[in-house]
Formats: C-alpha cells, structure tokens, sequence
C-alpha cells in the first residue's frame, strides 16, 4: 500500500513536532518553512524538506503539494502568511487542510477558504491546565462531543471496595465505568522498588474498585462535573 | 555502628512488605523509621514517594523522589519517576 504524504507548512514548536511524529508513525512528510536553519534541522527526520515561501504558489506547486493527501498549515507568528498559505493549498487541489489557529477570527476566515480542520493547540492546553488545577482529581479530560466528555478521574472514597454495580456510579453520577487502571507496586529484575499499571479494558459489574484505583469515564459534561467535586 | 544499619535495612525491607501488600500506612511508617535512623537513607525517602504517587498523592511524591535524588542524584529509578510526574521528555 503506498505510504499516505503529508506536508507541514511552517515547522516552528508545533508544526515542527508535527512533521517529526508523523514520520515516525511511517508516514511520507514534506517539512516546509522559509527559515534555513529550521529546514536544516529537521532535514534529518522527515522525508523531505524544503526552504520555501508558502506565499509563493509557484514554489509550492513545484513542491508537490497538490501530491499531498493532507497539508497541515502551521504558521504561527503572521495570520496574513497563514491564510495566504491555506488558499494557494486549497487552490492546488489538496483534499484535507489543517491549520492552527491563533485566533478566532483566524479560524473563522480559514473556515470561509476551505480549511477541513482548525486546531488550537495553545487554547486546548490551557484548557487542560487550568482543569488540571483546578481538579486534581481528573487526570486526563477529552473531548468526545459537544455534551459528552471521556475523563480519568480517581476513585471517590465512597465507592472503595465496592463492586461497579453495588457503587451505584451509574445512578448516582449518570456516567459509565469504561476502564479501570490499576497502579500496583512491585519489586523489579533489579531488586527495586517499582510500579506499574494493569488496565481492565472491560470492567463487569462485579469487578472491585480499589483505594487508588483511577476510572476511565464517560458521560454528560454536567455529570461528569458532579463527579468532579467528588474527592 | 552495625546494629543501626541492619536496624535501617530491616525497616526498609519490612516497609517494602507492606506495601507488596498495600498496607501503605505501616510501609511508610516503617520507611519513617528508616530515616530516623538514618535521614540520609535515599531509598526510603524514594520508597514513600512510590507510595504517595500510587495513592495519586502526585506532589507528595514529587517531593519525596525530589529529596531521595539530593541525598542520591545518581538514583536513575527515582529520577525516571520525576522526570515521569513532571512531564520532562527524555
């Protein structure tokens, strides 16, 4: 099966790390960025890269662009230079077109020229950081839809010990048990002191939540909030 | 001289035990005892933080590994540990 190519305009912190991890998933990258030195670093570890003007269509026509199954626009410091970019891609024909956004309006008018998907990498962070802070007790938080979200949550006090389906957490919460992990001591090849992490993929309700169990979540946002409070 | 040290070991392997078998609070008071005897024994200190982070107790843990690695900053486990809860990349 031939290898799907992708192309990174604009290789700063973000599009940078994009490139590199797309080509260690096995995938053909194209690394573009008008800076020589950022070209010459990642030439290392991407396919190909290429100092360019991701303004100047022909540059990018000759790039082979319009070759790429997606193109992820990642030009961070000039929205004008972005936008300019996303057209000159949308114009060549290329299929699927991710830009980072840095602000609404950016989203919005990269939106309007036919952007297939808009990320916001620096405002989802800081989302996660400030729930993070604010409840220690959720370890991961995603996304699923507009009104459901998949959390990892620690074990509230109450439902230790108890079996899924004696805690009542279905009832009480609204939400559902998807996975528990399992963090558990041991003593290692070495002769130290170590821990690991065992998942039960598929929790029945008879399976036992333990002390410092963590719970994989799933459910409405405004139960999973309820939960939240929990400590 | 010798009779402390094999006091400090015995308390070390007495709180590994307990927490092989999740009593957590009699581990870390045996790793307690462990430092009165000798407060520079690293892995206690790195032993309680082993036990503060599985209790999802992460700052406490960070703490712990953190003064383990001031005694000891050649402990590679304990500083994979809070490189780990840090979220340093390596």
């Amino acid at each position: 099966m031939k290898k799907k190519q992708y192309a990174v305009i604009g290789l700063g912190t973000f599009g940078y790390n994009v490139a590199v991890e797309l080509e260690k998933k096995g995938m053909q990258v194209l690394a573009i960025d008008n800076d020589a030195e950022i070209v010459n670093r990642i030439s290392a570890f991407v396919t190909q890269s290429l100092i360019a003007d991701a303004t100047d269509e022909k540059a990018m026509e000759d790039a082979g662009i319009a070759d790429c199954d997606s193109v992820i626009v990642s030009i961070g410091e000039s929205i004008d230079t972005s936008i300019l970019s996303t057209l000159i891609v949308k114009e060549l024909g290329v299929k699927n077109i991710i830009v980072k956004a840095a602000s609404s309006w950016h989203s919005k008018v990269a939106a309007k020229i036919g952007a297939d998907t808009i990320v916001y990498p620096e405002l989802e962070m800081a989302k996660k950081l400030v729930d993070g802070i604010i409840s220690p007790n959720i370890l991961e938080q995603i996304e699923l839809s507009k009104e459901y979200n998949l959390i990892e949550i620690v074990a509230p006090k109450e439902i230790w010990g108890k079996t899924i389906k004696s805690s009542g957490f279905r009832n009480s919460y609204g939400v559902n048990i998807i996975a528990i992990r399992k963090q558990i001591l041991f003593i290692n090849d070495d002769g130290q002191s170590d821990m690991k992490e065992e998942i039960n993929m598929v929790p029945g309700p008879d399976d036992e939540i333990s002390q410092n169990d963590i719970l994989v979540v799933v459910g409405s946002k405004e139960y999973l909030a309820k939960l939240k409070e929990e400590k | 001289m010798i009779k402390e040290d094999s006091q400090e070991a015995n308390h070390v392997e007495l709180g590994k035990f307990y927490f092989l078998n999740n009593k957590f609070d009699e581990a870390i008071a045996e790793f307690k005892k462990a430092l009165a005897v000798n407060a520079s024994n690293a892995e206690a200190y790195y032993n309680i933080g082993l036990i503060k982070e599985v209790s999802n107790l992460h700052n406490e843990a960070k703490d712990m590994y953190s003064k383990a690695l001031a005694i000891s900053p050649d402990y590679k486990i304990a500083r994979d540990r809070l490189n780990k809860l840090i979220g340093v990349q390596n």
